[in-house]
């Protein structure tokens, strides 16, 4: 028993012990900057490291989950170390703002560098990279002018031709909060019903596994990211060969609308103990030497004006990006999903 | 006598202390706000229940047929390889079902290699990436937990009565049906309920295959709905269905006659056609097991060549090891305190039962917990450092998450000690937990070993709870591997993969000769 006892001071300060940090301890000197980011992608890690190399300040990174990285935050309250929260939906950046997570930033450099309709009217949060929701075809089995908006994938004659993953994603849940956006709950659902009509098997996978779908001519058109189609295209695997031949894309409209977008982005969080050092970062990724490595090396779309798209996504040509401000996307996500349910979309 | 009361309290204390992220959970229906509760119960629940039911009753039928056949094969026979199968059949544990679900879907998935050339060969397009085929993978990865237990039983805890049952002309058959799978029921039914409650808890393998369960639908709420209050309300109803499980599991126990020789059985050889189907039939479980997602691994490895290894694999090595070997660690001082408690506490039983439930969970849910608990204690406690985002935090969830894997194989030994064992101590003069360290501690050795294992495997293989709770710049094999396949680099996750399953193998090993030494 006695043991034990003297045992236990030492569990109880092994659980109360600050961790031991990877990196030695910051002297005062040393300007950092804390990234909470759902985004696990090689780009980030190269950016970071350019942008330590270019202004001294150190880059230190969790990557989780965002609704967990959320979590963390409102229980971290005043004392959180993050400065910058960065996630792959403009949904959760609006969540993040109305919650109180961040905190609205001014930056004329920003402003400049992305267009309104990507970033939030306040300040809070800024978009940085931008993917399409497109569809990809067929091209031996379908004309690209057989289909001009999603809601052409609704016809009668794709039954059994639709290929798209479950509702479980967030790339479909904003799509569908931005046609409620648009044309109210009831159309969204009508939408979706009339895809679930349509769709060549039960949803299952992610969007590369329904371009792969196409090639084994499971289905003949498939709702998908930009930019998994981008990274199938650089693709190398012989497994993947088949379907990069066969796939073509549309840019949809959403009735008088573009194609529909959603960005990855970051905003300063409400407490950041380094706030100056978290806009930095935020310019910096913003700027054209971060947006080109964006576009070239992780396929998604850049969000400044004159940097060009990465060529695998190029050839597919321009399009018209839907203008709705994404602050619609986190208002009506939940009606969203409600009406995947009632549809029967898994 | 005082000391051990003293003794029985701290326990006491250390059960509320792993039990308070679960009352958070637990309690949060009666708090929360939850708005989007009646769309949950009627548009969410029917479903993601009766696919829960269905892939649960689906993983542990054909868990139960790989896992017993082959036990007692292993246990009580002699026939060629049975010493490779020894060890070879436990391998499947090291493989997390996320990495193996994904094998699987990549080999025999609808755009699979396998399924393409099974297609062009013999005309059928396998699609396992289904319910009936996520029973399968969740089934070959997770037997495991089932047949080492119960090949211990077999191996030498009823001894006589399987003499006895030759003696009496009962055929092997007989035998395995009408004496051993009774005996050794307990054994079983404790591996079913583990395997149980990893189903219940898998994320991963669950949305790739696009099934609706209901730890999906606690992330639809909580992602999709944005609303935490419903997350947690089908959070807690998980809880009550896992609680409702070990209730049965422990009535099943009672009354029943279980198995508690302790000598080794001799083993039967076995000859001709039986000795090649025996052989078989483990090659069979083996090879869809390990070598079949394990192969596809490695090829992935070895056709990126040294692009496989991105940066920082190797640091991310030496975490994972060195989080392993302390989770393991400071779990099983609880499991030990915890085996005492319920070996000689009469009162508060329920204690012990409520921290075990850590295990049912899936990990981000516990991650909540944690963090309200801590963030409490963060904000209000004046330190100058924070317990979010440490070491010491990761660890303390580590053990609330899997104690339950530590303390079931010492529960499961103890109900093996006489309890005259104690009784004599106790008429001698020695307080219980002078009796305890005595006695069945000694006793419990190589129970400790395998739970001290166990823990370590399932942490090395843990994903949701290291994700968040890590200190910056911290990486894991785990989140190694995840950060490549949840963008669908599933080749250039392989590298990660092969190591988690290289250090699961290392426990594994360990594991298999303290269990093969009885069997």
């Amino acid at each position: 028993m006695k043991k034990i006892l003297y045992l236990l001071p030492l569990i109880l300060a092994a659980c109360g012990s600050p961790a031991p940090a990877p990196e030695p301890p910051p002297v005062m000197e040393t300007r950092m900057v804390n990234v909470y980011s759902h985004r696990h992608y090689d780009v980030d890690k190269q950016l970071f490291a350019q942008f330590t190399e270019k202004t001294g300040i150190q880059v230190n990174v969790i990557q989780a989950g965002d609704d967990e990285i959320m979590a963390r935050l409102e229980q971290e309250g005043q004392k959180s170390p993050c400065d910058v929260f960065i996630t792959a939906d403009a949904g959760r950046l609006g969540l993040a703002k109305t919650r109180g997570l961040l905190q609205a930033s001014k930056s004329e450099l920003l402003n400049d560098n992305i267009p309104p309709a990507l970033r939030d009217p306040e300040g809070f949060w800024f978009g940085l990279t931008m993917r399409a929701r497109v569809i990809a075809y067929n091209k031996e089995k379908v004309k690209p002018e057989q289909i001009t908006t999603y809601a052409d994938l609704t016809a009668a004659k794709w039954k059994g031709k639709v290929l798209v993953r479950s509702s479980e994603n967030v790339y479909n849940q904003s799509l569908l909060a931005a046609m409620i956006a648009h044309d109210g709950p009831e159309a969204a659902e009508a939408w979706a019903k009339g895809i679930v009509a349509n769709m060549a098997r039960e949803p299952k996978g992610g969007d590369t596994d329904q371009l792969l779908a196409i090639g084994e001519g499971i289905g003949d058109v498939a709702i998908a990211n930009s930019y998994y189609i981008g990274k199938l295209m650089a693709a190398e695997e012989p497994e993947k060969q088949k379907a990069k031949s066969l796939i073509g894309v549309v840019f949809p409209a959403m009735g008088a609308h573009g194609t529909h977008v959603n960005v990855s982005g970051g905003g300063v969080a409400k407490y950041a103990p380094n706030p100056a050092e978290a806009i930095a970062l935020l310019e910096f990724l913003s700027g054209d030497e971060a947006q080109k490595l964006f576009a070239e090396g992780n396929k998604e779309y850049p969000v400044k004006a004159g940097i060009a798209p990465a060529a695998e996504l190029a050839v597919f040509g321009t399009f018209t990006p839907d203008s709705l401000n994404l602050e619609a996307l986190a208002r009506f996500n939940a009606e969203a999903v409600k009406r995947f349910d009632a549809a029967g979309w898994r | 006598m005082v000391r051990s009361k003293a003794l029985f309290a701290l326990v006491s204390v250390l059960a509320v202390l792993l039990a308070a992220p679960l009352l958070v959970v637990i309690t949060a229906p009666l708090h929360a706000p939850a708005p989007e509760w009646h769309h949950v119960l009627t548009a969410l629940l029917p479903s993601h229940l009766w696919e829960t039911a269905q892939l649960l009753a689906g993983v542990i039928v054909v868990a139960l047929l790989l896992a017993v056949p082959s036990a007692w094969l292993v246990a009580t026979h002699e026939f060629p390889l049975r010493r490779f199968f020894r060890w070879a059949l436990v391998l499947p544990l090291a493989m997390p079902t996320y990495i193996s679900a994904f094998a699987y879907a990549a080999l025999l998935g609808p755009t699979g290699t396998l399924s393409a050339w099974l297609n062009d060969t013999v005309g059928i397009h396998p699609d396992i990436v289904s319910l009936p085929g996520l029973c399968m993978v969740l089934a070959f990865v997770l037997f495991p937990y089932i047949h080492l237990p119960a090949r211990a039983a077999f191996a030498q805890g009823m001894t006589s009565q399987l003499e006895a049952g030759r003696l009496l002309g009962a055929s092997p058959l007989r035998r395995f049906r009408a004496l051993a799978v009774p005996l050794a029921r307990p054994a079983i039914v404790g591996g079913a309920l583990l395997v149980a409650m990893e189903t219940l808890n898998d994320f991963g393998a669950v949305k790739y295959y696009g099934i609706r369960t209901l730890t999906t639908g606690i992330f639809r709420a909580w992602g999709g709905l944005y609303d935490l209050g419903s997350a947690l309300r089908l959070s807690a109803l998980l809880v009550g269905l896992v609680a409702l499980l070990l209730w049965i599991e422990n009535r099943s126990r009672k009354g029943r006659s279980q198995a508690t020789d302790q000598v080794p059985v001799a083993r039967l050889r076995l000859t001709g056609a039986k000795a090649g189907l025996a052989t078989l039939w483990c090659l069979f479980i083996v090879l869809l097991g390990v070598g079949l997602p394990l192969g596809k691994i490695i090829g992935d490895v070895s056709s990126l060549g040294a692009d496989a290894w991105p940066d920082g694999t190797f640091s991310a090595f030496g975490n994972t090891l060195g989080i392993a070997a302390l989770a393991a660690g400071c779990t099983l001082v609880a499991a030990v305190l915890f085996a005492f408690r319920e070996r000689y506490a009469k009162r508060w039983r329920i204690l012990q039962s409520l921290a075990d439930l850590g295990y049912a969970i899936p990990g981000a849910v516990i991650a909540i917990g944690v963090m309200a608990f801590a963030g409490l204690i963060d904000r209000n406690a004046g330190f100058s450092f924070a317990l979010i985002g440490s070491i010491g935090l990761l660890t303390y969830a580590f053990v609330v998450r899997f104690l339950a894997v530590g303390t079931q194989p010492l529960y499961g030994n103890l109900r093996q000690q006489s309890i005259a064992l104690d009784a004599s101590a106790r008429m001698l003069g020695a307080s219980p937990w002078r009796a305890f360290t005595r006695i069945n501690l000694p006793l419990l050795r190589p129970a400790l070993a395998a739970a001290a294992l166990l823990v370590a495997i399932d942490v090395i293989k843990e994903l949701p709870l290291t994700l968040i709770l890590r200190p910056f710049n911290m990486h894991t094999l785990s989140t190694k591997a995840y950060e490549l396949a949840s963008i669908e680099q599933l080749r250039e996750a392989s590298a990660p993969a092969l190591l988690i399953a290289v250090c699961g193998l290392v426990p594994v090993f360990l594991l298999e000769r303290m269990v093969g030494r009885r069997g």
